[in-house]
């Protein structure tokens, strides 16, 4: 018994440790590659020809005005840091009634080579901001500005 | 002996009471007296109920590690606190398993209304899954394992069961995920009105109240039951030595 209590320490620090340095891999790595939830048009753009081979996740804020729904389908623009993604829609269920101009949205589906990313999935994304609507004057001051910056 | 247990069942019962009189207010703050978030209207006041059990979920947890740590510190040296420290690592994992039941259900309700999906392998749901799935088992082991060992067993699942704890609470800040950003303390974009504030204190005061009284009652019943199996024990020796004569 005594044998055990005083091998176990060194197993104990070594087993923190290796848990330690896979969780500190982990966190710093996963910011670097291209393995995220999902992709910025930014990156989407920057990616080349891989762009057009993958199932991807993009995410953007929804062009004022650029909605047009047809159906379930809906095309719109995303836009990102001054950055535009044309977005075609053909699924079979509506998107969430939080997608709306101005809100922040995750398209799932394919980059193709006219330029335009076809979607078989919508998402919305919520800010992580409440406040109450603000009184008819403020309105327009309360939607959503920008994704939060690449993190 | 029996006046102490008359005091302290009256301040369980005082306990009872308040708990319940704060999670009325909560929910009358919550559903009726807070106005409704602009961008998500009426399904945003799930955040009073989602936001207050997913914090406590990550809470619980530590004192199902403590505990355990302790219990295997004392296993050797003093047995009897160790079943103590053991009893309150089980009640803690059995009200971690609660919360973050509870967690994940309202989270799923609250995904589907807002993004519109019930579910997405994000970095924030996928560990918040995973710290759930390790406290079920972790009971489960407990309950099945025929080893006699499986206290021990048990207490070394739950320490690496805790390196998740960090982990779900970091995934939103190292990670991009489905799941939005810190709502406190988080970046820019981010905050709470003053006006939502009341109806989220109320109700995380009466849902941590809620889990004290939960672990409250549970240890105690499980302390009980230990000791009636020490006492059955102690008889069954007795009654061995009366045999041969």
């Amino acid at each position: 018994m005594a044998n055990a209590t005083q091998k176990s320490p060194l197993k104990i620090i070594v087993a923190t440790v290796v848990i330690l340095a896979a969780v500190a891999y982990l966190a710093f790595t996963g910011n670097s590659d291209n393995k995220q939830y999902y992709v910025t048009i930014g990156e989407l753009q920057g990616m080349g020809n891989k762009a057009y081979v993958r199932h991807l996740r993009v995410a953007g804020n929804v062009a004022p005005g650029s909605i047009h729904r047809e159906g379930t389908y809906v095309d719109f623009d995303l836009l990102e840091q001054g950055r535009k993604l044309s977005v075609s829609y053909k699924g079979v269920e509506p998107p969430p009634d939080t997608f709306k101009d101005d809100s922040q949205a995750l398209a799932v589906g394919t980059y193709g080579k006219d330029g335009v990313f076809h979607a078989t999935q919508l998402q919305a994304k919520c800010a992580s901001k409440y406040a109450p609507a603000a009184p008819a004057a403020n309105a327009t001051a309360t939607t959503a500005s920008a994704l939060p910056a690449t993190r | 002996m029996e006046q102490r247990t008359q005091s302290l069942r009256n301040v369980a019962w005082l306990w009872f009471g308040i708990m319940v009189a704060v999670l009325v207010m909560g929910f009358r703050e919550a559903i009726f007296l807070t106005p409704k978030d602009a961008a998500q209207g009426d399904a945003g006041r799930i955040f009073y109920y989602h936001v207050p059990i997913a914090m406590l979920s990550l809470l619980f947890p530590y004192i199902n590690f403590f505990a355990s740590l302790t219990f295997l510190y004392w296993r050797r040296r003093d047995p009897l606190k160790a079943l103590t420290a053991d009893a309150l690592a089980l009640t803690a994992a059995e009200v971690t398993v609660v919360y973050a039941s509870v967690c994940l259900l309202t989270g799923m309700l609250w995904g589907r209304a807002t993004w519109g999906i019930w579910w997405t392998w994000d970095p924030r749901l996928t560990s918040m899954l995973l710290l759930w799935l390790l406290y079920v088992s972790y009971l489960t082991l407990r309950r099945f394992s025929s080893t006699g060992q499986s206290h021990t067993l048990a207490a070394v699942l739950s320490v690496f069961a805790a390196v998740d704890v960090p982990i779900v609470y970091m995934s939103i800040r190292w990670w991009r995920t489905q799941h939005p950003a810190p709502v406190f303390g988080g970046g820019p974009d981010s905050g709470i009105d003053p006006s939502m504030l009341p109806a989220f204190f109320w109700n995380l005061a009466g849902w941590a109240m809620w889990g004290i009284c939960m672990m409250v009652f549970r240890f105690a019943l499980e302390r009980r039951r230990q000791l009636a199996e020490q006492e059955e024990a102690l008889q069954a020796i007795e009654a061995s030595l009366e045999i041969p004569q």
